[in-house]
């Protein structure tokens, strides 16, 4: 599976990086950096939980 | 010990229910899911209600990704009790629920000042949408509530061109931010045209003109919309008789846990913390909450304790603040960069509009 941003509507929160911070993490900036976008089975747990913390919706799994 | 529950029932289809759905799924639990939410939306981003939706005449800020957690969603209902002993929920139209786990995530509701159907509240998508209507035609409002989802509607109603006046127990926010990021926002919401009335105990009535708030000096603030943001309730009444929400909050142990199998997470919960058992109604304890209490029901005991620092965030009046620990915090911070701030004392850190990842600002706390 994939993981994908949605730039536009990321706000920065990083609440995502404290839920998978094996997976992405957040620049000097506050610009969400996707570590990992091909994700196995295994992580996709993790994937989700990042993708469920984020309160704007910026991230989803295709 | 996944293969002996067959049936869960998770009461509540806000972030808290949702987490729960899908961390029950994440824990190996393969069985019956049912997920019962009062609204007949899908679960939504509640915090996005009061800050992008409000602005943002088409936007759909508050949409979450759809839920993968498979379960029969019966949306548009409510519970009406609980049996404890049988192991049954009991829905508003009669249907019964019987269930080996429960997560009780009702959440809370807006309390209301009046029973006045022109009282507008924000609590629910719905509310939103119709706030957001109303706003359209930029009337006068009247704000009544000083906290965070008070002071959000006052900005949001200013920017759609709204004569606001807030009516605030004391200064807005000073009870849940401390005095110092209390005047920091005071003066922004002044500076954008804020009218701040400050009251002790205030009362919603009707008159020929239409409604409007006494002060508790007797004077009157009317306006063409009335918006109250006076806290919220939680949602228990169905558990009427359980003993489950004793002082009208679910009280829980470390791992969610109110019952042997029964599980409590999001607003309506009050779990272990340093100053106390407390309810913590923000996004991050609903979701962390949840997530803890669904390994708990699959797991037992081997399932970890919670381990929760809130997160808090705000937008308004230009400002955008991001803030862990518990608040609120007094006396004057430590300024450590430009836009970051920290109470060491009291291990809060905030972060004023500046994009700061949560670890950072985590590591900035301690």
């Amino acid at each position: 599976m994939k993981i994908v941003l949605d730039r536009p509507r990321c706000e920065g929160h990083g609440l995502c990086e404290e839920a998978a911070p094996e997976l992405m993490h957040l620049d000097d900036d506050g610009e969400l950096v996707l570590d990992r976008e091909e994700i196995g089975d295994a992580e996709v747990p993790l994937a989700s939980a990042a993708v469920r913390v984020c309160p704007v919706a910026a991230l989803r799994l295709a | 010990m996944s293969t002996r529950i067959r049936r869960v029932v998770v009461v509540g289809n806000g972030v808290a229910g949702l987490t729960a759905a899908d961390s029950l799924r994440a824990s190996g639990f393969d069985g019956e899911l049912t997920v019962v939410g009062d609204e007949p939306h899908a679960a939504y981003s509640r915090p996005a209600l009061s800050k992008a939706l409000l602005l943002d005449g088409a936007g759909a800020a508050h949409e979450l990704p759809p839920a993968t957690h498979g379960a029969t969603e019966l949306l548009g209902v409510r519970a009406r009790g609980l049996d404890l002993e049988r192991r049954l929920v009991t829905l508003g139209d009669g249907t019964e629920l019987p269930y080996d786990r429960l997560v009780i995530a009702t959440g809370a509701r807006a309390r209301r000042l009046s029973g006045l159907p022109e009282e507008h509240t924000l609590r629910g998508l719905d509310d939103a949408l119709a706030l957001r209507d109303r706003l359209a035609a930029s009337p006068s409002v009247v704000v009544a509530g000083g906290g965070p989802l008070g002071m959000e509607i006052a900005s949001a109603c200013l920017a759609a061109g709204c004569e606001v006046t807030l009516v605030s127990q004391g200064v807005p926010l000073i009870g849940h931010l401390g005095p110092y990021l209390a005047g920091v926002f005071g003066e922004a919401a002044r500076e954008r045209g804020l009218t701040v009335v400050e009251t002790g105990a205030a009362r919603v009535e009707r008159d020929a003109g239409g409604v409007r708030v006494v002060l508790d000096d007797g004077a009157v603030v009317e306006a063409e919309l009335l918006v109250s943001a006076a806290g919220d309730v939680p949602n228990t009444e169905w558990l009427a008789g359980t003993g489950l929400a004793a002082g009208g909050v679910v009280r829980v142990d470390a791992r969610g846990l109110a019952r042997p199998g029964v599980a409590a997470a999001g607003d309506l919960a009050a779990f272990p913390t340093p100053y106390g058992p407390r309810r913590v109604p923000l996004w991050n304890s609903a979701v962390e909450q949840a997530k803890v209490a669904a390994a708990a029901l699959v797991r037992g005991d081997g399932a970890p304790p919670l381990r929760f620092q809130p997160y808090f965030w705000t937008e308004q009046f230009g400002l955008s603040l991001k803030a862990v620990g518990y608040l609120p915090v007094d006396g004057e911070p430590e300024h450590l960069e430009p836009g970051l701030m920290r109470w060491s004392r009291a291990g809060v850190a905030v972060a004023l509009n500046h994009r700061i990842p949560i670890p950072r600002l985590r590591r900035a706390a301690a």
